[in-house]
């Protein structure tokens, strides 16, 4: 049986979207089609794909490839698969693919990262246990004094996830009506506080771009990091 | 080498746009390293799986109970004698599920499990 390493799905691919490049591996790609869908795919030999520097961006240069035509479901890098069961896959999930195809159409995945300030993230934390260390009595037992020490613990907790969520509000503001789908990670207890992506119209790319770094402009204690056009990887699984 | 026909648009070529890159490759370095490669499946890495499991829902139990100690303390249901009998059974809590993270050579980042769009547990 013939394995298949597999770079995306899509329902308008065709064969001169393809030709003359490779895959991973230096591996000739093909189309392998199922009713309204078709992978594409490059035959592979082995168990699994090293995850090396050249082989991710064989993946990354495929899919490009395509999104330069149409925008694809990509799989993840190193997915691996027998070429019946892809066909069955393809075949069994055919409408909830073409739905998911439709969702991200004309569309690209646009990305923006947010470090923040450690020193102003780990002041707020600390005003908002001095705010609880205020109101604690002199004289206290082991077991108060470790109820106390929590509830410091938690007021500086919700402070910086407050803040978190204001520089979450900041970047969702700034693609409003911009951005049709958005998938966003907020992190307060990381330096990585805010991982975003958009799913953003192709030819909005350089509006994305303006209107992201405006806000980085005004803030000095964030450090933002742009990234796009992708192949819509934060959108592919099946909508909700 | 790669061969486009005439009307063919150049491939996608992502920009990455940042004046920290150092800073951002740091912290997605950090956050690659996390992720294991493989899975080993064997029996000592089972047993460790099925303690990490078991100890992050104690880990939660554990942490609701001390967020509601904490909020009954703030909200004044409690008399001072109380307030020292709960907070000295959470601390030995917490002393007893250090001793348990040591025993399974487990960290507190390990009992936060990523539960993805829905976030981590703890």
């Amino acid at each position: 049986m013939k394995r298949l390493y597999a770079y995306c799905v899509g329902d308008q691919l065709a064969d001169e979207m393809l030709e003359g490049a490779s895959g991973v591996a230096g591996a000739p790609l093909l189309l392998l089609r199922r009713g309204r869908l078709a992978v594409v795919a490059s035959p592979f030999e082995g168990k699994a794909v090293p995850a090396t520097r050249e082989n991710v961006l064989e993946h990354s240069r495929v899919n490009g490839l395509v999104l330069a035509h149409t925008t694809p479901l990509p799989f993840r890098f190193g997915t691996l698969a027998d070429e019946q069961r892809l066909g069955e896959h393809l075949e069994k999930n055919e409408d909830a693919l073409v739905s998911a195809l439709a969702r991200v159409r004309g569309c690209v995945e646009m990305g923006a990262k947010v470090i923040w300030d450690a020193a102003a993230q780990s002041e707020a934390q600390g005003a908002a246990e001095d705010e609880g260390r205020a109101v604690e009595a002199s004289a206290q037992g082991a077991g108060t004094e470790f109820l106390l020490a929590k509830q410091r613990a938690l007021k500086g907790a919700e402070a910086l996830k407050a803040r978190a969520e204001e520089v979450a509000a900041l970047v969702a503001a700034g693609v409003e009506g911009l951005a049709r789908e958005s998938s966003v990670e907020v992190n307060p207890s990381g330096s990585l506080v805010v991982r975003a992506a958009h799913l953003v119209e192709r030819g909005r790319e350089e509006e994305y771009r303006e209107r992201l770094r405006a806000l980085g402009a005004g803030r000095d204690d964030l450090r933002l990091m742009l990234s796009g056009p992708w192949p819509p990887y934060s959108f592919s699984a099946p909508s909700a | 080498m790669k061969k486009f026909p005439q009307d063919s648009p150049e491939p996608v070529e992502p920009e990455v746009e940042t004046e920290h890159a150092a800073a951002f490759a740091e912290e997605l370095r950090r956050a690659a390293d996390a992720l294991p490669e493989r899975i080993n499946v064997d029996s000592q890495s089972v047993e460790q799986g099925l303690a990490k499991l078991v100890l992050t829902l104690i880990e939660l139990v554990r942490r609701l109970l001390e967020k509601q100690a904490v909020r009954r303390m703030e909200g004044g249901d409690l008399s001072p004698e109380q307030v020292e009998e709960l907070g000295l059974a959470l601390m030995k809590l917490e002393e007893k599920m250090g001793e348990l993270k040591a025993q399974f050579g487990l960290e507190d980042e390990d009992l936060n499990l990523d539960l993805g769009p829905v976030g981590k547990l703890i």
